[in-house]
Formats: C-alpha cells, structure tokens, sequence
C-alpha cells in the first residue's frame, strides 16, 4: 500500500513527488525506459543565449527523486479502479494506493494524408526524441507538414543539428484539417518571444502595420515561402502527397491562393528523406476515462479533459491531476501543476494558492503560447467544475 | 543516410558505448540504452516491419509507445514496440511479416 502512486513520470509526476517523497511513501509509474516524459526532447532558447533543456531538467528530477520515491519504468498502466482507495494495475504487478495523481501528458495528433504510412514518415515529436535525445537524425533532409507552435519549434531545432529542413507548410485541406493560410499566419504571428514573428514579418515583407487579421498580410505573403530564423515556411503552398515505394523519397506541395484552394497545375516535387507531421497535441486522458470521470471538448486546451479544479482535484476523492492531462501548456506549467497537486494531497493551502500564483504567472509570460485561445479553454474547465463538481473544499 | 549526431552545438558531445545486437541474423550496433528505433535507424534501417495484411513496409512513427507502428519480433517476443525497448548486448530483434492469406479471413 502506497499513500500516493503517480502515473507517468514526466515533468509533473516527478516535480509532485519530489514534494510528496519526504512525507509519504510514493510510487511513480512510466511506461518508457527513461524517467523525463516529453521533457527529454526538449530545446529551446528562452532569452538569449538562455536555453530551456529539457533532458537537463528531467536529469535533476530524476536525481532529486530517485532516493526516496519508488519509481518503476518500462511499466504499462492498463487498467485503474476506485474502491475507497486506488488500485493500479500494470505490465508489472498490481498496486494500492489511498492517493492517485494522473499525469499522463499529452499524444500527438495526426491527420492522414496520401502516403504517410511510408517509413521515414513520424511525428515531430518523433524528430524531436530522436535528434535531441537519441541523437540520430531522422535523416538528411526533411519536410515539416503543419504550421503550427510545436513545428515551429522543432523546425529550429532540427536546425540546431544541421539536419536540413527543405520546407514548412500546410497540409492539404480534408474533413479533419481545414488550416487556411490565414490561420496559419495568425500562429506565426502569436507565437510568442521565441517565434519567429518578426523576422517573418520583415522577410515577407509584411509591414507591422498589416496585422495579421488583415487579408493584405496574407496576400502579401510570398507563394514560395520566406526564410524566417533559417526555416523556409510557406503558408500558401500545401503538401498534398508524399512519395516513395520503399521509404519516403520526396513530397508533392501545390500552391494555393490566399483562401487556401489550391491553384492548378502548380505542383512541384520536393525531395527528401524524412517527413514530420506535425498536428499539434491532445490531452491523453484514457486513464483518467477508466475511472468514469466528467470530460470536457476544448478545442484551445487540445481536446478532452477530465474535469478539475484550478487546484488539480478531480470529481473522485484523493485523485488529482496535474500536466497536460489538463490542457496543453509548457512543461514549466506542468511542473508547477504537479507540486500543486502534492500540496492538496498534504493539505496545505497557503503553498497551494502560492503555486496557483506562479501557474498563472508563467501562464500569463509563457515563451510558448500552443493556443492563443488557453485562458477561455481554461476558464470554461473553471465554470463547469464549480457546476459539476463535487468539490470538497467548498 | 543516416546518422549519428555525434555533436550538438548546443548540447554538446554524446558518450557513446556501442553494443551488438541481433536484426533479423544480421549483427549491428546501437548506443547501449537507446531506443531499438534509435539504434536500427542509426544504422540505416527505416523499415521494422511489413504490414500484416497488405505487405507494405513500416517504419517507426510516433517513437514513444502511442501508435504501436514500430512492432518487432523481440527476443522471441511478437509485436514488441522497438520505440520503448532500450538496446541491449545480444538482444535480438526481427521484421515482422506480412500474415498467412488463411490467418486474414480468406481475403
């Protein structure tokens, strides 16, 4: 018996058992090899020359945590029941808890376009793991399918690498994706500090004046592309099929008018090795259905989230959640979520409001923003919790 | 061709502790502890299997354990995710076959 068992060991299991290890008796559960979670692809420059690392920070944590919290890797969840206390059962034995916390992170969506089941074709967050904490790359030469903050950031950093990335743009419109160039202009545009905003404004030599919103801004926007901070981004070119028998030889990309209807008879070919999709990412909540909780659609949070409070407590007593299980943020956030989660655990208010303080801070200066639209998704979570949920310290 | 990043000029050098190991009777080397994905694309494998149904090659897709496209045969053991397996010395890992017409419905 545990007093708390933490699913998944990224940047919010482990930051909440570092505070929980000295009080409690912890289990921390992960499927991979290596504790860290997605922090261990993570790279990239917060002000200058002052670099967020990610696998530096998981080695802390780890270090942190790995004397007195009990941690099992290379050991998969399947299954969770509720009967006054928790238990968790796994690929490695079956455990009890009175204390649960949740902190699965997220999935990378992916929408299906003509060829990508061919190898050489993953997710850029596959690009990511492999560059930065595999180190090997992907390959030679690749193609970025999907305007948005994470392609962005991992278009940097395959540069940092010296692995080519011959284009960025957006997918061929179908049921599921339906990014216009205008969209995509606007996530450039709100990217933050760490974006290439600027630099992509001067190199398309849109004015500032021509905010985003405006259709000149779009229509000023070279079809070829720009090459802002080293990457070539086109928003006006759509991928529409890649290619090979084998393996991935090279993509298809068709211009588009500032709508986003391609224009005919103006597809070229692209050669290259590698091809990422990039499709941003959505809460991975499975666990957390296991255990019949409320969910709640936020398209800005990424997608279901199981009901919460500000403070991570969740309808069921003693199980809290913490990460991108709540909507997806920075793993700073994340980290600040799990040591909020530790605090209610201990039942200490006056650390916990101080945490919730410093969420809503990074929130507010994050260098990252992965949806412009987070506060309402977050504020929406807020409005049906104090509807629906039971919750106890009210 | 693929490679090893053997520099990062932010990250800087990498240590590097090669070990053997089996794919399909062929014997390669991998960085101790890495991914199986990792270490067969390092050697320039891109495809881990072939398709049960239709025979089309596959490769590694999302790399940490969400989409299962990585499955190999590992120390005897089906469908095995190379993304969330560490390489070890004389592990051995196999391609996966495209399935006996009978094992699929007859279609």
């Amino acid at each position: 018996m545990y007093d708390t068992i933490i699913i998944g060991a990224g940047p919010a299991g482990l930051s909440a058992a570092r505070i929980l290890q000295h009080s409690q008796k912890v289990l921390i559960i992960d499927e991979y090899f290596h504790p860290g979670g997605r922090l261990l692809g993570q790279l990239y420059e917060e002000e200058k020359g002052s670099w967020w690392n990610g696998l530096k920070m998981a080695d802390e944590l780890y270090e942190d945590t790995k004397e007195k919290t009990e941690i099992k890797l290379s050991t998969s969840v399947y299954n969770v029941e509720f009967d006054e206390t928790y238990t968790v059962y796994t690929t490695n034995g079956n455990f009890k808890s009175e204390h649960l916390i949740i902190a699965t992170g997220a999935r990378e969506k992916s929408t299906p376009l003509p060829g990508w089941d061919l190898p050489g074709v993953m997710t850029v967050g596959a690009a990511q793991v492999l560059t930065n904490f595999s180190r090997v790359k992907p390959g030679d030469k690749g193609v970025i399918v999907g305007v948005n903050p994470l392609s962005m950031v991992i278009g940097l950093e395959l540069g940092y690498a010296d692995i080519e990335v011959a284009k960025i743009c957006l997918p061929q419109e179908n049921l599921i994706n339906s990014d216009t160039p205008r969209e995509a202009l606007n996530t450039l545009m709100s990217l933050g500090k760490s974006a290439p905003s600027k630099p992509l404004s001067l190199a398309a030599g849109i004015a500032e004046t021509a905010r985003p919103f405006h259709s000149t801004a779009v229509k000023l926007f070279p079809k070829n592309g720009v090459k802002a901070m080293g990457m070539p981004i086109s928003i006006k070119e759509k991928i529409i099929r890649i290619n090979g028998t084998e393996k991935v030889e090279s993509v298809t990309v068709q211009k588009t008018d500032a709508a986003g209807t391609l224009i005919a008879d103006t597809d070229r070919v692209i050669d290259c090795d590698f091809v990422c999709l990039s499709d941003g990412l959505a809460p991975l909540n499975e666990i957390a259905s296991l255990l019949d909780l409320k969910h709640i659609y936020s398209e800005a949070l990424g997608g279901y989230v199981p009901l919460h409070s500000e403070k991570m407590q969740t309808e069921l007593p003693n199980l809290y959640v913490a990460g991108n299980i709540t909507g997806i943020e920075n793993a700073k956030i994340a980290i600040f979520q799990g040591e909020l989660a530790a605090h209610q655990i201990l039942n200490n208010e006056a650390l916990s409001l101080n945490t919730l303080t410093k969420i809503n801070n990074e929130r507010k200066h994050a260098k990252v923003k992965f949806h412009k639209d987070l506060d309402d998704g977050k504020k929406m979570v807020q409005n049906f919790w104090s509807k629906l949920g039971k919750n106890p310290s009210q | 061709m693929t490679e090893r990043i053997t520099y990062h000029k932010i990250l800087g050098e990498i240590k590097h502790n090669p070990v053997p190991f089996n794919w399909n009777d062929q014997t390669l080397y991998g960085n101790a502890g890495e991914s199986l994905t990792a270490a067969l694309l390092a050697n320039g494998i891109r495809t881990l299997r072939y398709h049960e149904k239709d025979g089309k090659p596959r490769g590694l897709y999302c790399n940490i354990g969400h989409c299962s496209e990585c499955r190999c045969l590992i120390n005897g053991v089906r469908n095995q995710r190379a993304c969330m397996t560490p390489v070890r010395h004389g592990m051995s890992i196999e391609q996966q076959t495209e399935l006996p017409h009978r094992i699929k419905g007859g279609r």
